[in-house]
């Protein structure tokens, strides 16, 4: 029971009429990379957005380290990194000055500021442009900038929503690889995607999300073989015929 | 302390943009030029007016008459020639602005009262404001020449009489009377000093106002557009301590930005009003009448002004979470600026003290009204209005603020939009 860090129960969310969210339930563990994966509009990033604690669930709920959304949001807030996908850093500011501003919501002492823009920059690779506006980055730069900014206070647990939406092959890759290190060193990872072929190579468990449900939760592998497909792709294919 | 203080500083480097300084040193400059301009006109209006005159009367009357001319403030230049077409070419070719001519035997007639014409030529070279003095020139110097005429008229006839007692017989003594206090003085000239200091208090306010909400509006959407909105949500700090860092900040740069502003307003204005200062009597009166700020004066004002700057931008945040864009800022804007216009504009051509009951009523339940009639009631001694107006425009920010809050502590802050047609995935 312990090695959970984040319970999603029955989680329902409506937009007016619309019915996003029809009941979803799954449970992260420590240190897993946990993946949301399903077409367009099927409820990714509305569960990504209420565990984040932007979004207000119609029902249903959530717990995350033994607290509860609605009670705690701050004592979450603590707890996680957000990565949205169509985040934007703030464009008159250096990637540096953006990097401290975000770090200082985290650190205890003044040190935690040096140490997580020491790790940011590891991460993302372009130390030299770092004092360069945000504005000035290409879309791949800004995309490692703010994924530097979600993993580099090493939270309990990150929420990437896509995190390589719209990059390259190369930058694909060594955010893959970021992430899969940062697991290493504790992190857990609740993220989503649209790729279900990043998604097989990345993640421990997927959640298959269509229509606002999941209909599935397992292992890559294990699913594969449940469904005896070659990849993620054929057994959503299965599950939604 | 810190995550706030830490926010507060982002919030400021974000609105203090290359843009808005260039802006800002732009409009100090061309107040500035203009403030120049206006002012030269205004000194080359008000110096010693230059008159020329072809006098065709050779008497000593007509010489004494223009004597009295002079003595009376007139710059007379006498312009030599044969005939009147001679002087007015003459004239024409010389760059001179009035020419006045003394018809022949003007004198005699006058000494009759067989009254002859004097005739003013005006020359236009320009409109400006110096050329359109000419006229005002023109009354004035008929004026004195009445004058000049009917005063010897009656030192020759009644000798033993001042001349001014016989035109005036009724003189009248002027007084205001201000609540308890009662001084010698014309209520006209107090009314004009009172205006000319307060006159930029709404300006002021005004563009604070503005300039606060502008920011505060742009600056969320800039969130939104840049979408670093949902970031700063889920990063741990309050979302009260977003909501007042993003105020603090807009209202620190609003107000830097305004005095900025003013101090080019002042040049401008002081070129309208350079001449108007007050002299020692008048000071004296309006010392005797009580009209003058004290410091505790000046710090009721400043309230009052403070918090319908805080009131703006409480009711910018709400509009604020509306906008999606900069662009649905621009239009987000209006609503506040409307209200703000209402009793601005009324200040400005009114006295609001002085409507109709259920129309005041409706002015005063916009908070930004009670700053506008502030100054005038603190210097008549109605301090109950100013401070009623004070406790009102607190109560008005308090609910603003706690909406506010709500607002930011549910989903609405990114979901509002969905009210007006937009979906959310």
């Amino acid at each position: 029971m312990d090695n959970i860090i984040l319970r999603v129960n029955n989680l329902r969310k409506n937009y007016g009429k619309i019915e996003a969210l029809k009941g979803v339930s799954f449970e992260v563990k420590k240190g897993e990379i946990f993946a949301l994966i399903g077409p367009n509009g099927a409820g990714k990033t509305t569960t990504l957005r209420i565990v984040a604690t932007l979004l207000t669930p119609t029902d249903g709920s959530v717990e995350f380290m033994g607290f509860d959304l609605r009670k705690n949001p701050d004592k979450i807030r603590q707890g996680i990194t957000y990565l949205p996908e169509e985040a934007g850093a703030y464009k008159n500011l250096t990637g540096l000055d953006y990097l401290k501003f975000m770090a200082n919501f985290y650190a205890e002492k003044p040190q935690d500021v040096d140490m997580y823009i020491e790790r940011a920059i590891k991460i993302v690779g372009f130390k030299d442009r770092l004092k360069d506006k945000v504005g000035t980055y290409s879309k791949g730069m800004t995309r490692k900038l703010l994924l530097a900014r979600a993993l580099m206070t090493k939270p309990k647990l990150a929420i990437l929503d896509e995190p390589t939406s719209g990059l390259d092959v190369i930058n694909s890759l060594e955010i893959r690889e970021v992430i899969r290190e940062f697991v290493k060193e504790g992190v857990s990872v609740l993220l989503s995607s649209h790729n279900m072929l990043e998604i097989d190579f990345l993640s421990d468990r997927v959640a298959i999300i269509n229509n606002g449900q999941i209909l599935e939760i397992g292992e890559p592998k294990a699913l594969k073989d449940k469904y005896s497909a070659d990849n993620l792709e054929e057994v959503f294919r299965r599950l939604v015929q | 302390m810190r995550k706030f203080t830490n926010l507060l500083k982002k919030e400021v480097k974000e609105l203090i943009t290359f843009q808005l300084i260039v802006s800002l040193l732009f409009t100090i400059g061309l107040f500035y030029f203009i403030g120049n301009i206006v002012q030269s006109e205004v000194q080359k209006a008000g110096e010693k007016r230059d008159i020329h005159v072809f006098n065709l009367d050779d008497s000593q009357e007509s010489k004494a008459l223009l004597d009295g001319l002079s003595y009376a403030g007139f710059k007379i230049n006498l312009l030599e020639g044969k005939d009147k077409a001679e002087a007015i070419e003459y004239a024409k070719n010389s760059n001179i602005n009035l020419l006045i001519v003394i018809p022949e035997g003007f004198s005699e007639a006058a000494s009759k009262f067989q009254f002859k014409e004097i005739e003013a030529y005006s020359f236009i070279r320009s409109f400006s404001m110096t050329s359109s003095a000419n006229a005002a020139i023109v009354d004035q110097v008929i004026s004195e020449i009445n004058k000049l005429l009917s005063n010897n008229f009656l030192k020759t006839n009644f000798p033993d009489f001042n001349p001014e007692d016989i035109k005036n017989p009724i003189k009248s003594r002027d007084f205001v009377v201000i609540k308890d206090i009662m001084a010698e003085g014309s209520a006209a000239e107090v009314s004009n000093i009172v205006y000319s200091q307060s006159i930029f208090i709404p300006v002021i306010l005004m563009m604070i106002i503005v300039f606060s909400s502008q920011m505060v509006l742009s600056a969320m959407a800039m969130e939104k557009q840049d979408k670093t909105l949902e970031t700063l949500l889920t990063v741990p700090i309050s979302r009260n301590q977003i909501v007042i860092a993003k105020m603090a900040a807009s209202a620190l740069v609003g107000l830097i930005s305004a005095g900025i502003y003013m101090l080019g307003f002042r040049y401008y204005m002081g070129g309208f009003m350079g001449n108007i200062h007050e002299s020692g009597q008048l000071n004296e009166l309006m010392q005797k009448l009580g009209l003058q700020f004290t410091s505790c004066d000046y710090v009721v004002l400043g309230i009052s002004i403070f918090l319908a700057i805080l009131c703006a931008l409480g009711l910018t945040i709400i509009l604020g979470v509306m906008v999606e864009d900069l662009k649905s800022a621009q239009t987000m804007i209006l609503p506040l600026i409307f209200l703000v216009m209402i009793p601005y504009i009324i200040s400005l051509f009114s006295d609001i003290n002085s409507l109709s009951l259920p129309v005041k009523v409706l002015i005063m339940l916009i908070p930004f009204s009670h700053p506008f009639i502030a100054s005038q009631n603190i210097l008549l001694g109605n301090y109950a209005v100013v401070f009623y107006g004070i406790l009102y425009m607190l109560v008005v920010f308090i609910i603003l603020i706690f909406i506010c809050g709500r607002i930011f502590s549910t989903d609405r802050v990114l979901t509002m939009k969905l009210r007006f047609g937009r979906k959310e995935r």
